[in-house]
């Protein structure tokens, strides 16, 4: 139980990466990989600060500032300098290895003694008089793991409908009318480029969100821990459009944020099974190149079939 | 009024494409007029409404919209005075937004963005009263996707959005083009009413010559980057479809000339 607790948090905390990079590469069909350092820094600037005695809250919020400052250059670099989208996202990705290594002062910042916001959580359980461990369907669970889950559940569901709420306000329609048909809302006086450095800013706040956050739950930031994320978060947004479909922005939102859950219970049942954790990485690629290349085939062999009737 | 003041403009100057696509073109619309425009292909005229638009900066000359020099503004800057619809009824509405959204995106044309709610309760209401003016149905459809539409469809309401907030100049490029006759007909004579109702001032792209001959107070035809006709008044409302497609064979005919001087001269000296 406490395995799929665990599995739980950490998919509802990398749902924000998702939600993230739902803004990047659905919203704007840009394919944002800024995201594999925008959540190391987010982790690595929370996690200082929480070192030195700040608030998580304000640790977390310094966090989302850091990761709009990391995409608004990526923004800044593919628009005012014409620079290739990927090459811009792998840029800043790759400068942000040595920001990141600046920031902590080391490969790797434990926060074994600092106060997260878990510490919160659990002093709000106690509060609510939950004590010991808690007996959940049957199951024995400390009340630690249950009152993270819930608050991280809680926050998901505050930044989720915050989302919902901006994408239905003029700059918010304006922003998805933006990856929808940039020639129209040019038309129509939005600045094209101007938008786009602020949506991937937004995205990668989210995304170093999910970086402070993580780092907050597993203990520790780490230098490494970004590498790989973006095919995450895409795994995650497919998986959630699969679940719920397309049909309307406020199930997207939702079904990013179910698709980054399911996904990592189905990693944490394939580990207890015996799936090497070294072949991860190679897996979710193949997931998501699948996922890519599937609807497209399975179209091509269907408009096929007929033909090969009359042959 | 649109003042367009000696506008030149070369793609890809001093290569084998080099392209002189205006040359030196002058025009002045008066406040409230409508011009259709023709000519043939490559003659310039939809270079002439992206120059107006801001599609590209001009190479030399001027254009003044209202009282404000525009000719250095980016095209989202001019945006807050000018409406267009394209030629693709892709390219001015976002498809997989609603009709609503899309039409909430057009009343802040030009206009600040904010935190306000996209549909508030109000707006739902002139939206609906306003969409009615097309007589299409498509009030009773305001939620839903862009993309489920006709082209007919796209191309009606991307001109009411051009129009919502009264722009100094509407920019209609070929707009009926791509549709088939029956709705081509349809968006001709909403845009009319429209233009009528709001005496907009408005330049229309055209290859229908009984488009361009029936149609708005005064006409221009262009050739190579240059306005080499412009009629207006009673001798607009005198002309026919037959009048323009002499002067097109004319064209024809004058080049044909040049072509087979030019042959000559090349056998005679080389």
């Amino acid at each position: 139980m406490t395995l799929v607790i665990g599995a739980l948090t950490i998919g509802l905390i990398l749902s924000v990466l998702a939600l993230g990079v739902y803004i990047s590469f659905r919203i704007f069909e840009f394919p944002d990989i800024t995201a594999e350092g925008s959540i190391t820094l987010g982790a690595a600037v929370a996690a200082v600060l929480l070192v030195s005695g700040t608030n998580p809250f304000v640790a977390t919020a310094a966090a989302f500032c850091a990761g709009m400052a990391a995409g608004s250059v990526t923004g800044v670099l593919h628009t005012k300098f014409k620079i290739n989208g990927l090459l811009s996202g792998i840029l800043v990705m790759t400068a942000l290895y040595s920001v990141n290594l600046h920031v902590m002062g080391k490969s790797n910042v434990p926060l074994l003694t600092a106060t997260t916001f878990g510490n919160y959580a659990e002093g709000a359980a106690r509060a609510l008089g939950i004590t010991g461990s808690v007996r959940l369907l049957g199951w024995e669970v400390s009340e630690r793991d249950v009152s993270v889950l819930a608050a991280v559940f809680a926050a998901i569901v505050i930044m989720a409908a915050a989302l919902d709420w901006f994408f239905r306000t003029h700059l918010g329609t304006a922003m998805r009318a933006t990856g929808d048909n940039p020639q129209m809302i040019r038309a129509l006086g939005v600045d094209v480029g101007a938008m786009m450095i602020f949506g991937l800013a937004v995205s990668n706040g989210l995304i170093a969100v999910s970086g402070a956050l993580l780092a907050q739950y597993q203990g520790f930031a780490d230098v490494q821990m970004g590498i790989g994320m973006l095919v995450w978060g895409l795994a995650s947004v497919i998986i959630g459009e699969a679940l719920v479909g397309v049909r309307s922005l406020g199930l997207s939102i939702v079904g990013t944020i179910m698709g980054s859950v399911l996904f990592r219970l189905l990693v944490a049942m394939a580990l207890r099974w015996g799936l090497d954790p070294n072949d991860l990485k190679l897996i979710t690629a193949a997931f998501v190149f699948g996922a890519l290349v599937l609807p497209a085939l399975l179209g091509k062999l269907r408009s096929r079939k007929p033909s090969v009737m009359h042959a | 009024m649109l003042d367009v003041r000696r506008i030149s403009k070369t793609f890809n100057p001093g290569t084998i494409n080099e392209v002189r696509s205006l040359r030196e073109v002058a025009l002045s619309i008066e406040d409230g007029s409508f011009v259709t425009v023709i000519g043939t292909n490559g003659s310039g005229k939809s270079t002439l409404l992206n120059a107006v638009a801001g599609t590209f900066f001009v190479d030399s000359g001027t254009i003044r919209l209202g009282d404000r020099d525009v000719t250095r503004w980016p095209e989202h800057r001019r945006a807050s005075l000018i409406g267009r619809v394209f030629q693709n009824p892709f390219s001015g509405t976002a498809p997989s937004m609603s009709i609503a959204e899309n039409l909430a995106l057009a009343a802040r044309r030009g206009r600040s963005r904010g935190f306000g709610p996209a549909l508030g309760a109000g707006w739902m209401h002139e939206l609906h009263d306003r969409v009615r003016v097309l007589n299409m149905g498509l009030e009773h459809r305001l939620a839903n996707a862009i993309g489920t539409l006709s082209g007919g469809e796209r191309q009606a309401l991307t001109l009411l959005m051009a129009t919502w907030l009264r722009p100094e100049v509407l920019l209609l490029d070929e707009h009926t083009a791509a549709l088939d006759p029956k709705s081509g007909d349809k968006v001709i004579r909403v845009s009319e009413e429209i233009i009528a109702r709001d005496k907009l001032t408005a330049l229309m792209v055209t290859h229908s010559m009984s488009q361009a001959a029936t149609l708005g107070d005064r006409l221009i035809m262009m050739h190579r980057g240059r306005i080499i006709y412009d009629v207006r008044g009673a001798e607009k409302r005198r002309l026919r479809p037959a009048d323009l497609l002499a002067r097109f064979e004319e064209l024809r005919r004058g080049e044909q000339l040049d072509e087979t001087a030019a042959d000559m001269l090349k056998r005679a000296y080389i």
